[in-house]
């Protein structure tokens, strides 16, 4: 592998090729990248460019997030300071290219919906293109390697998810943004700042979802980091978000993650599970494993790996603050009856559930409804994941969670029935997979029934908490906000300013709803949240200024 | 409900300052606005005094009226200078506001604007490159010359116009969310049938934007307000540098900086209307028209990411305002400032605040009288 090397406020950097900024620095024990405008230091922690923390100038640009950047040879990277001087930001000339694709499917999102619905619509001979945010495809469940190694089976299936792809010819463009989703499929992004205009005949929606963290005072400290971010640092680029390590929330990432780093040669020092031990769900471990007896034993494999390694998984445990120490992060837990317990780690992992990747849907007007057990909006879709968007198709956890296998069946599903619908032969019969369908459902049922996956009451979260990551805004505040500026989420973010920050409301807009709906009495719905907007993610004026006149000019 | 001495219909900031000189003049008052796309939701917080090209291609038969009220828009820039001492602060930046040239002609249009300005009061001066190199540097290389008036400013919105809620609540303003479906005269006063509730008044102050002229037209006077949803971007932060509003002689655009740091562009551009119900949606020629224009003049703002775009509602008539009791329903007065409605807010609230009273408002509403709209025919 080779090595590089690049600068961080003028220290030296050792990074290996393909490594991201943000893995290689904190390799580097680098794990304050920016301060925000109150003066805090910030660090990686959703791992996937959704929270905008691990910005970072690299070469005197600003903005840049350390999570999708790769690292290179030379690169002047520096502490992203809050306000960065506009005679100091380079001016940069529109890209005076243009990327157009017009597939009969488009594939938004190249994880294990997308890169599923992608051989199957190629399959069904349409033509496709696959568009990935990330640099290395493959989504957040099969995270591949940067260089391309194969860690386990799931890597491995990944990797043959990639392979099948390509080999069948659907076209995958990785590091694509997409900012911009319009009426009669028309769909605007940017590749490293060169735009990117599709018109598909049908779009298939497949991004994903994101982490939904645990809210307590001190999350917001370099060194806490969603669990998905660790992992990827560890998958993607063999890198441990730290020595000792511990983690928060609930659900089997949080097992499977604790694994892995312990494997990779991590201390974990706790798993805090905030759900009571399987133990107490007998009938529900008994019917997930009737549904899926191979994925139930990978669950008990898990659970027996992590006792192995002497990996405590303290149940009905959950993170009460997290506190800077000395010579770490001091991570306080308040497990069953009150008793407190306090670890101190260099990581702090955390994972309390999903929130939907939903935004393009959302603006592109497909219908939703609120699902109170995951505490998060789904898609409506018909019996083949389409939306009430006619040519738009939803597919895995983008819709609402359900998790990867079934994710895959989705994606196969909505690949055929969306290259049928551009002239591509009839569906055909999927009693099969619908079969197949029903059983991961089944399994996933009973598997969320032994986590806790829903959110927690907003009201119980404590004053000082910071709800609003970018614009640090409190629980207070927003409380204060709310009895000055009742009854919408809308009032209350011109009232506090909760929302308006770089990560466009991502984390603190579920808490936002939930304190409105809490105060009004109002049931949770598609309206409860910020309306949807362009841009989807920040995007630059340079990008835009490029797009106009990429659009303007005559083809 | 409580019948109040006033109903101000309209919590927008016109509704706001209303209120709050009526009570703090000794009335009792309840202010009741009808939400999402009304009430003080989208203002951009630029404050306008001199004539915006934009405005005078678009409506060139309103332009006399409008250049007739410059002292005006010169006197509701400084009432916000007054209010954000009393009542502020708000970020408020008085630095002047540049009007760009790229071009012979263009500077040609703005010295020959800068002199009727000039006729009227405006604090107004042509500026050259070298000059505007010493205040603005950021420039890009085309802008050749710059019309600058100092009487213009802005100011945050939402740090207004949470201030200004605070203040009615403590001066005891009932604020009502509901929407005023038709007004009726009583003995002694008037009712305003809202959607879930009649509330009673002995006078009304109809501060209710684009939704005026439906509530004037029973009693005769055709208010010819429309909503006109316009388009709004804003930036992440960057070092606070621009001081001045930007607007340019030819092109749509109005820019500023945020005391935070953040970048607000829009400039006039249109979003599509979706009924009351729904806000305004965003237009892509729009969004990429009106940053387009930005980072053209502003290339140093290239680096800096879009945030968010979203729709405000402005409000146009004639170009001027309308302020004064209807000829058809006195208890009713007409509080609409039919352009530059965030600058021309404050003012337009206190005059119609005094009428109500019969105090004698800060400036002449003579020019403003509503009856100067056509009676609607029976």
């Amino acid at each position: 592998m080779t090595e590089i090397q690049f600068s961080f406020n003028g220290r030296q950097i050792r990074a290996r090729q393909g490594q991201s900024l943000a893995s290689a620095l904190a390799e580097a024990g680098q794990l304050a990248l920016r301060k925000t405008a109150k003066g805090e230091d910030r660090g990686l922690f959703c791992g996937m460019g959704v929270c905008q923390e691990c910005l970072v100038r690299v070469n005197g640009v600003p903005n840049l997030r350390a999570c999708m950047t790769r690292a290179a040879e030379g690169l002047a990277v520096t502490r992203q300071d809050p306000f960065p001087q506009l005679a100091d930001i380079p001016v940069q000339a529109p890209s005076p290219e243009l990327i157009r694709v017009d597939p009969e499917v488009l594939v938004i999102g190249g994880g294990a919906a997308g890169l599923s619905a992608a051989i199957a619509a190629r399959r069904a001979g349409a033509s496709v293109v696959v568009l990935d945010e990330r640099k290395i495809g493959g989504g957040q469940y099969y995270k591949q390697s940067a260089d391309a190694a194969v860690l386990d089976a799931q890597q491995a299936e990944g990797a043959d998810l990639l392979a099948q792809a390509r080999e069948r010819g659907a076209e995958i463009l990785v590091g694509v943004e997409l900012w911009g989703a319009f009426d009669d499929l028309l769909f605007l992004g940017h590749q490293d700042g060169v735009p990117l205009v599709a018109r598909p005949r049908t779009a298939i929606v497949a991004t994903g979802a994101y982490e939904r963290p645990v809210m307590v005072p001190g999350w917001t400290l370099p060194g806490v980091m969603t669990t998905g971010a660790a992992q990827t640092l560890w998958r993607s680029d063999r890198t441990l978000p730290g020595k000792r390590i511990a983690v928060c929330g609930s659900g089997p990432l949080n097992l499977q993650v604790a694994l892995e780093l312990a494997r990779g040669g991590a201390e974990v020092r706790l798993v805090a599970e905030a759900a009571p031990t399987p133990l107490a769900h007998a009938k529900d471990a008994i019917a997930l494993a009737r549904a899926d007896p191979q994925l139930a034993r990978k669950g008990l494999a898990m659970l027996l790996g992590l006792k192995a390694r002497g990996v405590a998984v303290r149940h009905r445990t959950q993170l009460d603050r997290v506190i800077e120490g000395p010579t770490g992060l001091l991570a306080h837990f308040r497990g069953p009856g009150g008793r407190s317990r306090v670890e101190e780690v260099d990581a702090l992992c955390m994972n309390a559930g999903f929130e939907p990747q939903n935004e393009i849907l959302r603006l592109m007007g497909a219908r939703m409804r609120y699902d109170a057990a995951f505490g998060h909006l789904k898609t409506e879709r018909n019996e083949t994941f389409e939306t009430t968007v006619t040519n738009l198709f939803a597919v895995g956890d983008c819709a609402g969670l359900g998790g990867a296998p079934a994710a895959c069946i989705e994606g196969r599903i909505a690949g055929r029935v969306a290259a049928a619908r551009a002239g591509h032969g009839n569906v055909g019969d999927l009693t099969a997979e619908r079969g197949d369908l029903a059983r991961h459902r089944r399994f996933q049922h009973s598997l969320w029934r032994m986590h806790r996956i829903g959110p927690e009451p907003a009201k119980t979260i404590p004053p000082e908490t910071l709800i609003c990551r970018c614009e640090e805004i409190t629980a207070g505040q927003l409380r204060a906000g709310l009895s000055d500026a009742p009854g919408h989420i809308g009032t209350l973010k011109r009232a506090t300013r909760v929302g308006m920050g770089r990560c466009q409301g991502r984390y603190c807009a579920p808490v936002a709803a939930r304190l409105v709906a809490e105060q009004t009495g109002k049931p949770l719905e598609d309206l409860s949240f910020f309306a949807p907007r362009v841009p989807i993610k920040p995007v630059s004026i340079a990008t835009i200024l490029a797009t106009q006149e990429a659009l303007d000019a005559p083809d | 409900m409580r019948r109040t001495d006033i109903l101000v219909i309209g919590g927008g900031i016109v509704g706001l300052v209303a209120g709050i000189d009526l009570a703090e003049n000794g009335a009792t008052v309840r202010i009741v606005d009808a939400g999402l796309n009304a009430g003080t939701t989208t203002n951009a917080g630029s404050l306008h005094v001199q004539m915006q090209s934009r405005f005078m291609q678009l409506y060139p038969e309103q332009v006399p009226n409008v250049e007739a009220a410059l002292p005006f828009y010169k006197a509701a820039a400084d009432l916000w200078a007054e209010i954000d001492r009393t009542l502020g602060p708000f970020d408020f930046v008085r630095q002047g506001g540049l009007m760009l040239a790229e071009t012979d002609t263009q500077l040609a249009f703005l010295e020959g604007k800068a002199r009727r300005e000039a006729a009227k009061g405006l604090r107004v001066e042509m500026l050259d490159r070298a000059a505007l190199d010493r205040i603005a540097p950021w420039l890009g290389p085309h802008v050749r010359g710059a019309e600058l008036c100092r009487d213009e400013g802005k100011l945050n919105p939402l740090v207004a116009n949470s201030q200004m809620k605070a203040r009615a609540a403590a001066l005891g303003i009932d604020a009502v969310t509901d929407r005023i479906d038709g007004i009726d005269t009583a003995p002694g006063g008037l009712v305003a049938r809202g959607m879930q509730a009649e509330y009673r008044a002995g006078q009304i102050v109809l501060a209710a934007a684009w939704g005026a002229g439906d509530l004037a037209r029973p009693f005769g006077t055709a208010l010819p307000t429309r909503a006109e949803p316009l388009h709004m971007n804003v930036t992440e932060a960057g070092a606070p540098e621009i001081r001045h509003l930007i607007q340019h002689a030819e092109r749509s655009i109005t820019l500023k900086q945020l005391a935070t740091g953040q970048i607000v562009i829009g400039g006039g551009w249109s979003a599509r209307d979706r009924g009351r119900d729904s806000p305004p949606a965003v237009k892509l020629g729009s969004f990429l028209g009106n940053v387009g224009v930005a980072g053209r003049l502003v290339p140093s703002i290239r680096g800096l990411r879009i945030l968010r775009s979203w729709a405000g509602m402005n409000t146009t008539m004639d170009g001027a305002s309308a302020i004064g009791r209807l000829s058809g329903a006195p208890r009713i007065v007409a509080a609409i400032p039919g352009d530059a409605g965030y600058t021309l807010g404050p003012l337009v609230g206190r005059m119609a605040g005094a009428i109500a009273q019969g105090r004698t408002p800060p400036e002449d509403p003579a020019p403003f009288s509503p009856d100067r709209f056509a009676p609607v025919s029976a």
